[in-house]
């Protein structure tokens, strides 16, 4: 096989990544939001759009489980936003990467519209190894197809949800955590990541003790900062 | 809730999520790789990660929360063991996780 060379190649292997496990792990997942979905009086349509536009499951699950709490709107979009405030620095870490100075800014604008979290672990994984005019195209072809399966996974879900028994909707649903915890620890390679991850997986549970709303920015900040000056003082001392 | 104002509500959830992706291209400009300043933020994006992610299994909130911590936390433990011995094989280990969960919960109902 050659080498991806021409941009609409590094598409092609991007989507052909994301094609088999990727996709079918996330699927899976969004079966299981599709199912919950339908229990919480949402409609097939308003499932979809919230995988459209929403992208990112846990934000997506405390949609659905605070709309059934009867929360209100004012709880609701806060609360969905906080969850996803770990796009901010997963994009920032990413742009430097992908970033081409032949891009325009609405393709940059357009294209993190698909960043969540697993077109992002394969794009940092994958991208610094490609020359620079093929890592956007291999991210946006990762996404798409992530993106595309998951709606045809909510979809499927909300049809399914009837005849899917409870413990299966649990299952699916518990499906996504085990799967970033694997590639999460996949890539335990390097100090630095190593120290951020065990930084992180401390601090996010204990802060979200104390203030859960919170618990994914604070305790992101938090833990990355301990894990980043413990990184410098092993590297001057050891 | 209305019918027009959940989809209000769903489209404002998209728009406040996007914007924290449009942030971030906004704000990493001057932003280079080889930088204190990357090594720290790309801490604090995978800390970010892993709280989340951990939180989930740990403390869930909604459907999650009915299940036992004992079960979720013995699922990831065995999921992890059989992605490590399968030399990183992705499906085992999620398939392994996901039965392994499944089976417990049911354990637990018709003990209970």
């Amino acid at each position: 096989m050659k080498p991806a060379r021409l941009p609409t190649a590094a598409f092609q292997a991007g989507a052909r990544d994301a094609f088999g496990v990727p996709s079918a792990v996330l699927g899976a997942g969004y079966i299981g939001f599709g199912a919950l979905a339908l229990d919480s009086g949402f409609s097939i349509w308003l499932a979809l759009l919230s995988t459209a536009t929403i992208w990112a499951l846990p934000g997506q699950l405390a949609l659905v489980e605070l709309h059934t709490l009867g929360a209100s709107v004012l709880a609701i979009i806060p609360a969905v936003m906080l969850t996803s405030a770990r796009f901010l620095p997963m994009t920032m870490v990413l742009m430097p990467i992908i970033r081409d100075r032949r891009h325009t800014n609405f393709r940059l604008y357009a294209a993190v519209h698909l960043v969540a979290m697993m077109g992002w672990a394969a794009a940092m994984k994958r991208c610094p190894e490609l020359p620079l005019p093929q890592r956007l195209p291999y991210f946006l072809g990762f996404a798409l197809v992530n993106w595309c399966a998951c709606l045809a996974c909510t979809a499927l879900g909300f049809a399914l949800s009837g005849s899917l028994p409870y413990l299966v909707k649990l299952g699916l649903v518990f499906l996504n955590p085990v799967y970033f915890i694997l590639i999460l620890s996949a890539d335990l390679r390097q100090r630095l990541m190593i120290l951020a991850l065990a930084g992180g997986a401390l601090a996010g549970p204990l802060i979200h003790l104390v203030t859960p709303q919170w618990s994914v920015l604070l305790g992101g900040f938090v833990g990355g900062t301990v894990a980043y000056c413990a990184y410098r003082l092993i590297r001057h001392h050891g | 809730m209305a019918d027009w104002q959940i989809w209000l509500l769903v489209l404002a959830c998209g728009a406040g999520t996007y914007l924290w992706r449009a942030l971030g291209v906004a704000f990493s400009g001057r932003l280079r790789t080889d930088s204190e300043g990357f090594a720290w933020l790309t801490c604090v994006a995978y800390a970010m990660l892993a709280g989340l992610v951990v939180r989930i299994v740990v403390l869930p909130v909604g459907i999650l929360a009915a299940s036992a911590l004992a079960d979720r936390l013995f699922a990831c433990a065995l999921a992890l063991v059989i992605f490590f011995l399968g030399r990183r094989n992705l499906l085992m280990g999620v398939a392994m996780g996901f039965l392994t969960f499944i089976a417990l919960t049911y354990l637990r109902t018709i003990h209970s």
